[in-house]
């Protein structure tokens, strides 16, 4: 207990010494809860754009479809799907949908792309189609309606009515078919490949353009909970993945994003590791000079009978309480940094990340992880830290120490 | 009486070759249970490489150094370090009390090395407090006390582990005439009391007066043993 009460009050004989190595620590730990925030944030951003721009969580489709997006592979009742989806409680909202590629020709220009047959009430639930209208108006359910990229708007050289003509394969057939629309609304996403390569039309108005009846090529799902499209013991899941049909979170269809979110937390980590480095030279170069200041002290207390062990003890104890008090501020400063942005968020600008567009703020995520976890991290190292100290303490020689007196 | 200190043609030397340093040589002596010994002699002459070797702080390069029948000379650090806690108690120059701790706690420190149970070590340490005439100071950090207030603890302190030797490095030299002189009667009164074992290396003559035998050192030899009556 004298020991625990030594090294305590050790702590405060320099008390500036002290205040700037919490300081040190203390804003290493609220560094650390702030860049796990952000990359939390950021990988909340990457995963909403992904998959509620217009993806979806998850997505179901005829087996083998996704791999080419064969017009063929469709899902031929499509009702007895929707009659197991209904009876998922997870699932908050889904939407229908017709895919083929087509051409799409105006009076000056023609241009290749993907056509999306969409339900324009439940897209909204699932997809940000209807925000992303920047010009005109989204889909209504009149027959000729089609929307269109700001950017192919400009390589078709066309205007907010103007006429476009979608020509695509029939379903089964392969037969041309063509349609005439009138452009009613044009869209902005973001990532180029999508604003320049589809245009959405009304989802009855697609199956009648591919022949397909009432059949449908995907359906896009929205969880309750995002966290849910991982679930794989969700009804949804256990029922949909036969031979015939597949039901896909959007790690399976977008595995790149699982590697990007791999990287995320190497990030952390590295981001991580640097400043416990700094922080640890700070913890070795604050005990030295303690020790240095106190050489001959610990030679008085070898001499009167301090064992090393004791020696190294008394200074790990100090290392502890340094980790401590720095970890309680740091903490306290990390919680509130983490909330402001987290409410605030932080200027970004916009910027492209993997085909993901970053626009505006960046909130930032806190986590309980962060002040359990991090803190337990920063005192286990901050003791480490302070054991070469300890050992070097240690192995003061009093008569050398005790050189100016006995 | 009992002899607690005796040393066989002790020999220790710093450096090597044309630097070589003969600190002390072939120095052997025999200090008997009760003494209140002065080591005396120029700077120079050996008297704190003597008391280093007697408190275990060094090693000889040669020679014999019994402590209650114990051969010292040979221990390994923390052998050493285990007899110092139990056997010798130290006086330093200038206190070197530990400055955190209170008066009372720079006492207990010794018996917690030791062991001692929490309930002892609180009485010990108001026995040692009275016993140097600190009895209402214990509360208070080095800091607040005076020099000879200071001095005081370390003696209570280098007691506290009722030990079989005190070895003091000038003890007054830090201190004014008069509180030099009120220490010394407590450490006197400690030796003819308790029977403590006390040796000094002074250049004081009030610690040469009142020491039962005084040891000249000379370039590292004993020029002159003499016991006298204090």
């Amino acid at each position: 207990m004298l020991t625990i009460k030594l090294a305590w009050r050790n702590l405060f004989r320099n008390t500036r010494r002290t205040v700037l190595t919490c300081t040190l620590i203390g804003f290493s730990l609220a560094a650390l809860i702030l860049t796990d925030g952000m990359v939390l944030g950021m990988v909340d951003v990457m995963i909403g754009s992904i998959t509620h721009t217009l993806a979806g969580e998850a997505q179901i489709h005829r087996k083998g479809f996704l791999e080419n997006l064969d017009v063929d592979l469709y899902l031929k009742e499509p009702d007895s799907i929707f009659d197991i989806i209904d009876q998922d409680s997870a699932v908050a909202e889904y939407a229908p949908r017709v895919m083929a590629g087509g051409m799409f020709a105006s009076s000056y220009n023609a241009v290749g792309g993907l056509v999306y047959g969409v339900d324009s009430v439940r897209e909204t639930g699932v997809s940000k189609i209807k925000d992303a209208i920047v010009q005109g108006k989204y889909l209504s359910g009149d027959d000729r309606e089609i929307l269109i990229g700001k950017p192919m708007a400009e390589l078709l050289e066309v205007e907010l009515g103007d006429r476009i003509v979608v020509t695509a394969a029939e379903v089964d057939s392969g037969e041309i078919a063509q349609e005439l629309f009138r452009v009613t609304g044009m869209f902005e996403f973001g990532p180029r490949e999508l604003d320049e390569n589809i245009v959405f039309i009304n989802l009855d108005k697609a199956q009648q353009l591919l022949a397909m009846e009432r059949k449908i090529h995907q359906i896009a799902v929205r969880f309750k909970r995002a966290a849910d499209a991982k679930n794989r013991e969700l009804t949804l899941y256990q029922s949909l993945n036969d031979g015939k049909t597949e039901a896909l979170g959007w790690l399976d269809f977008e595995p790149s994003l699982g590697a990007m979110l791999e990287m995320t937390n190497y990030t952390t980590l590295i981001a991580g590791m640097i400043l416990f480095l700094l922080a640890s030279l700070g913890v070795v170069n604050s005990m030295f000079m303690s020790i240095y200041e106190r050489i001959y002290e610990f030679g008085v207390a070898k001499a009167i009978g301090t064992t090393p062990r004791q020696i190294i003890l008394l200074v790990l104890y100090e290392a502890l309480f340094l980790g401590l008090i720095s970890c309680f501020f740091g903490a306290i400063l990390g919680f509130g940094l983490g909330s402001y942005y987290a409410e605030n968020g932080i200027p970004m600008g916009r910027m492209e990340v993997s085909g993901v567009v970053l626009d505006g703020n960046m909130n930032t995520k806190l986590a309980l992880d962060q002040f359990i976890k991090f803190p337990i991290y920063v005192i286990l190292l901050t003791v480490t830290a302070a054991l070469y100290p300890a050992i070097f303490a240690a192995r003061i020689v009093p008569s050398t120490a005790l050189q100016r007196s006995l | 009486m009992n002899s607690v200190i005796e040393t066989k043609k002790l020999c220790r030397f710093f450096g090597s070759d044309e630097t070589r340093v003969n600190a002390l040589q072939d120095v052997s002596l025999t200090i008997e249970e009760g003494e209140f010994t002065a080591i005396i002699g120029p700077s120079g002459s050996g008297k704190t490489t003597l008391l280093h070797l007697i408190g275990g702080l060094d090693n000889p390069d040669s020679g014999i150094i019994e402590l209650s029948g114990v051969n010292i000379a040979d221990m390994s650090g923390a052998e050493l370090s285990d007899f110092r806690r139990d056997h010798i108690g130290f006086i330093f120059q200038s206190y070197n009390l530990i400055p955190v701790l209170s008066a009372a706690e720079n006492i207990e420190y010794i018996m917690l090395l030791q062991g001692v149970p929490a309930g002892e070590r609180a009485k010990q340490v108001r026995e040692m407090l009275h016993m140097v005439g600190l009895d209402d100071l214990g509360d208070r950090r080095p800091a607040q006390l005076s020099g000879g207030q200071q001095q005081r603890v370390a003696v209570a302190r280098a007691m506290a582990s009722k030990p079989d030797i005190i070895l003091a490095d000038e003890p007054t030299a830090n201190l004014d005439s008069k509180t030099g002189i009120s220490l010394l009667e407590v450490m006197r009164g400690l030796n003819q009391t308790q029977n403590m074992t006390f040796i000094f290396s002074t250049h004081d003559e009030k610690i040469m007066d009142r020491a039962t035998r005084l040891i000249h050192l000379h370039d590292g030899k004993i020029e002159r043993n003499e016991r006298k009556q204090a």
